[in-house]
């Protein structure tokens, strides 16, 4: 049978538990079962049979895994409110934040490019050579904006230790908004809305982003597994 | 408004938890040990059922924990704060006002 110290991880793990909240969780219990054992085997029990009680007074590892993620929901506003933090707010926030965040990229382009000034960015937009740079800066500041939302709600979700469907949900928004949204640059206007073609490449973001994060965390955790590069 | 049915004994755990931990700095194992001890083994539970509550206590700001070595021995310790002082005084009474109330009730064998 597996050992009830490694079902605990594997469920942790399963249930989206952030790895530095896991490798305490695992520690602790674990610690408790090396004490509980000491005692017994101060009482006159064998090793074997005090390892045995003790996985019986620790209880369940599956349910002590399902009872330790639900502290953690617990504990702070996105965990209780899962419905609200990962269903509702990427369907509504995602194109308020993007945009949001366009405007302080665009924002700080101007500045750094034209230093506020309006007539120099006419002039830019009849060149063009400035214009073509012009366009990169406004392409680039739009797919940077996908980036950090997309990358905000990953890390958001991480940190909240939320199921891998919420995960998945959440993955599923960001591209839909990444693939339709579109902005467009042309001399003297520029326009943002949504588009019915879908800009694919745009798409890829999201998927480049969760694939780094998930890659990342299944990596640690393959890390954990091997007792040479164990930290617990 | 006012719980007029309070969930006394959902509170027990917690109550039993802080009480502990108002004494002194403790780790898990130490808790439950002691629980057992002062409660002539009448309190005992699934011992790794007081990990989901010290963490629910900790994101409640109520306790406070650190990584700690003692006797060559590097433990989790948790420790009251504040609001966790503040959360054992409502539960003490509360916990007061159902037993005095089950004492009215029953008569003098339960005072």
């Amino acid at each position: 049978m597996r050992d009830p110290i490694e079902q605990l991880r594997g469920r942790l793990v399963e249930l989206g538990c952030p790895l530095p909240r896991m490798q305490r969780m695992v520690r602790e219990v674990e610690e408790h079962r090396e004490d509980l054992m000491r005692s017994l085997v101060a009482e006159g029990m064998t090793t074997a049979e005090a390892e045995v009680r003790a996985n019986v007074r620790l209880g369940n590892p599956q349910v002590l895994a399902e009872n330790l993620m639900e502290s953690l929901w617990q504990s702070s506003w996105c965990g209780r409110h899962r419905f609200i933090a990962f269903g509702l707010l990427p369907v509504l926030g995602f194109p308020l934040f993007w945009m949001a965040i366009l405007v302080l990229n665009l924002s700080l382009a101007f500045a750094l490019d034209f230093g506020w000034d309006q007539k120099k960015l006419s002039v830019a937009a009849e060149n063009p050579v400035a214009f073509h740079h012009l366009t990169l800066v406004a392409y680039g500041a739009d797919d940077l904006a996908i980036v950090l939302v997309a990358l905000g709600f990953c890390l958001l979700a991480s940190r909240a230790g939320i199921r891998r469907s919420w995960m998945v949900f959440v993955f599923f928004i960001c591209t839909f908004y990444s693939l339709f949204i579109f902005t467009y640059v042309s001399p003297h206007h520029y326009t943002i809305g949504m588009n019915s073609h879908p800009q694919w490449i745009r798409g890829a973001i999201p998927l480049l982003i969760v694939g780094l994060t998930q890659t990342n965390r299944l990596w640690q955790v393959r890390r954990m597994h091997n007792p040479f590069t164990r930290v617990v | 408004m006012k719980k007029t049915n309070p969930s006394f004994l959902n509170g027990v755990p917690e109550l039993l938890v802080l009480g502990l931990l108002a004494r002194r700095e403790m780790y898990g194992y130490q808790i439950v040990e002691e629980i057992r001890a002062r409660s002539g083994g009448a309190l005992s539970f699934g011992e790794g059922c007081i990990y989901p509550y010290l963490h629910h206590l900790e994101g409640e700001k109520c306790v406070s924990s650190r990584r700690m070595e003692i006797d060559g021995r590097s433990r989790h310790y948790y420790k009251l704060t504040n609001r966790g002082q503040k959360r054992l005084e409502e539960l003490n009474s509360e916990w007061k006002r159902v037993t005095d109330g089950v004492a009215l009730l029953m008569g003098e064998q339960y005072a």
